[in-house]
């Protein structure tokens, strides 16, 4: 039995999840990040993608988007914009927002603009994929 | 003494503008609440993002971002935040007029309006307003403050200012706000207000570096204020409302009373006086008319 640490998430608008975990992976800006008890204590910028809680074995995936994540010794909490089960994604919003991302980036006018839309259309990517482990098109 | 259907006028009028009074009370206290439990949640988040924003600024001082550079010039932006309506006693003004006095200070100053009372302020001061942003005040959302924030980084990144400050009243509590005048830009460490108890206050790295982690960090902070300003004055202008709508339904019943003491008493005295014409008209009559028929 690994131990455990826990773990609070956080969005302006609700706290998302609390309680003791296993382990999170995290989509960490530079690359994908597992965290475990113990770990030295630390701040990683997320990037939009998806984030797997286990929890007595069980694993679960949610939509992250940009945000933070604060490992303390007594506590993890990770903060972002936010953050969402697979059953409350909507699916047809996430379509047309990378559709319409794309069709920006196709555009492409600024530098600025360009990572702005590069961002929305990761945020769309990463909410369709969440939403599509769920009905097992991958394992 | 004032013409009776005239009180009655008024006493039907006085207590329509009680029944709005009263429903603007209890309207505002309900927004109120809402508003309050909206802070609650997003303060939560916000604190933390400034709190680690102030400690990569304050540990690690080669870090720089864009947005923590100063520029040093005399061009400042103003964002002030006001509500869409009168009738919350003093509260637009206080907000407005602290604006207006912060802004005598810089010779060049852009203003960038949030709510109607705030343009209209403004316009009258002929001042032209730069910038307008309707609909984020009476139920503001994280969805407004990001187009806000867009939209000022957009006129910063053109190097059109070189600060920006927010002007927005503060809630204390609902019955304690006070108009405030905070820097959004440039990031300056002494200026965040960071009142976070951590538990854990030794040093802690930042993956993957402390400058990519404020990158992300930096658009999150500015959201973050711009939201929770509109929030605070979202919150105060309902609880400025709620004061001067109770304040005005206290009056509204202390005339009512007097209105009313005053129309049964000038009543009572028409009856009186018609009384005494009645009664008085029967003796005249009995005296002049029938005994003059009497005597013939």
């Amino acid at each position: 039995m690994p131990d455990k640490f826990y773990l609070e998430i956080i969005t302006p608008e609700k706290a998302f999840f609390r309680g003791d975990v296993e382990s999170i992976l995290i989509p960490s800006v530079g690359g994908d990040c597992m965290i475990m008890a113990g770990h030295q204590p630390m701040v990683f910028a997320t990037q939009p993608g998806i984030l797997t809680i286990t929890v007595n074995g069980q694993r679960r995936e949610a939509f992250m988007s940009e945000g933070f994540i604060e490992v303390r010794p007594d506590a993890t909490i990770a903060f972002s914009q936010a953050v969402e089960w697979p059953e409350d994604i909507d699916e047809r919003r996430a379509e047309e927002a990378k559709e319409r991302a794309e069709e920006m980036v196709r555009r492409n006018r600024s530098a600025a603009e360009y990572r702005l839309n590069r961002i929305a259309l990761q945020r769309a990517f990463a909410r369709l994929r969440v939403k599509h482990h769920e009905y097992g098109d991958r394992s | 003494m004032a013409d009776i259907t005239a009180i009655r006028h008024r006493i039907k009028s006085i207590g329509d503008t009680h029944q709005i009074t009263k429903a603007m009370e209890l309207i505002s206290v309900a927004k109120m609440r809402k508003m309050t439990e909206k802070q609650a949640f997003s303060s939560l988040y916000f604190d933390s993002v400034r709190y680690t924003v102030k400690d990569i600024l304050r540990h690690s001082a080669d870090v720089q971002n864009k947005y923590t550079a100063l520029r040093g010039g005399g061009r400042a932006a103003y964002v002030v935040i006001a509500g869409d309506k009168g009738l919350a006693g003093a509260f637009n003004n206080n907000v407005l007029n602290l604006a207006w006095e912060h802004m005598q200070r810089y010779p060049v100053h852009y203003v960038i309006t949030i709510g109607q009372m705030a343009r209209a302020f403004f316009e009258a001061k002929k001042q032209p307003v730069d910038l307008e942003f309707t609909h984020a005040v009476a139920s503001p959302t994280l969805h407004d403050a990001r187009g806000i924030v867009r939209d000022i980084l957009d006129l910063y990144d053109k190097n059109l200012m070189d600060e920006v400050y927010v002007v927005f009243t503060h809630m204390y509590s609902s019955a304690d706000h006070v108009p405030e005048v905070v820097k959004l830009l440039p990031i300056e460490e002494k200026e965040i207000r960071a009142d976070v108890n951590t538990t854990f206050s030794g040093d802690i790295c930042y993956d993957p570096s402390p400058h990519e982690v404020l990158e992300v960090l930096v658009p999150q902070y500015l959201i973050g204020l711009i939201y929770t300003a509109l929030i605070h004055s979202a919150s105060s202008e309902h609880a400025a409302r709620m004061v001067a709508m109770s304040s005005a339904n206290k009056n509204a019943e202390k005339m009512l009373g007097e209105l009313g003491l005053t129309y049964n008493r000038l009543r009572q005295g028409a009856i009186t006086s018609e009384l005494l014409d009645l009664t008085s008209g029967k003796f005249f009559y009995e005296n002049t008319v029938h005994g003059g028929q009497e005597k013939e």
